[in-house]
């Protein structure tokens, strides 16, 4: 199964130290909440703020029910602060 | 046409205004968000805007739609800064021409707020002690009620005007 690849913003790239967060093994992960269930195992240092996250691929909002994107590729966008 | 809402140079608002292209507008309402230097008590020297930028520019471009919409206003222009901002510099302009001052102020409030609540866009303070953090904000997910508590999304806003 392709990958997934979580793009990482604001707060979570700095508590990752990446930008880029990339799950392997994959194979029972269908949903957008199942992948972030993997990640919140795999990553700790993150499980705290997925909550409050809002999952986006391309340009599109998509919810924890959605199926995992084609390409694989969810961006994890946390509370927004703009103006 | 298509035009930048999202800019990563300085912003000058004089061409944004569009004095002479609306003879049916009486009213012109600019808000124009510039960095402060103190947040919550805290020093601040200067920050930094960064975005998901191709679903900021949606959002962005779908507040100016729904204003235009709602307040039956001809023009809106919404443009947000991105980058290292200093003290002083513009973060964000948003013009409303209409013909009358009511729906332009009514329309510049709504549409400000709009950007500041949904548009996937950070601020990270850096601070005089050396310090930095990224400003606590707006939870943008749709599905928060569906399998979590929804105690996250009517916090205050309070915090980040």
């Amino acid at each position: 199964m392709t990958p997934i690849v979580f793009e990482l913003f604001a707060n979570l790239e700095r508590l990752a130290g990446a930008k880029e967060c990339r799950l392997d093994a994959v194979d029972d992960v269908a949903t957008i909440g199942d992948a972030l269930a993997l990640l919140a195992r795999e990553r700790p240092e993150l499980a705290g703020s997925l909550d409050r996250c809002a999952c986006v691929s391309g340009d599109a909002i998509v919810r924890r029910a959605d199926a995992v994107p084609s390409d694989g590729r969810i961006a994890l966008l946390p509370p927004v602060a703009g103006g | 046409m298509t035009h930048e809402v999202l800019s990563h140079d300085p912003v000058a608002v004089e061409p944004l205004l569009e004095l002479d292209a609306h003879p049916e507008c009486g009213g012109l309402a600019l808000f124009v968000g510039t960095v402060r230097d103190h947040h919550e008590g805290r020093a601040v020297r200067h920050l930094k805007y960064t975005a998901h930028e191709p679903l900021a520019a949606k959002i962005i471009r779908e507040v100016e739609h729904v204003t235009r919409e709602r307040y039956g206003v001809p023009y809106i222009r919404i443009v947000h800064r991105l980058g290292d901002l200093a003290i002083g510099d513009i973060a964000i302009v948003c013009v409303v021409r209409a013909p009358h001052r009511a729906e332009a102020f009514d329309a510049c409030r709504y549409a400000v707020d709009a950007v500041k609540h949904g548009a996937p866009i950070w601020k990270e303070e850096f601070y005089t002690d050396g310090s930095s953090a990224f400003v606590e904000g707006c939870c943008i997910r749709d599905d928060l009620e569906e399998d979590a508590p929804a105690v996250h999304r009517h916090h205050s806003h309070t915090s980040h005007g």
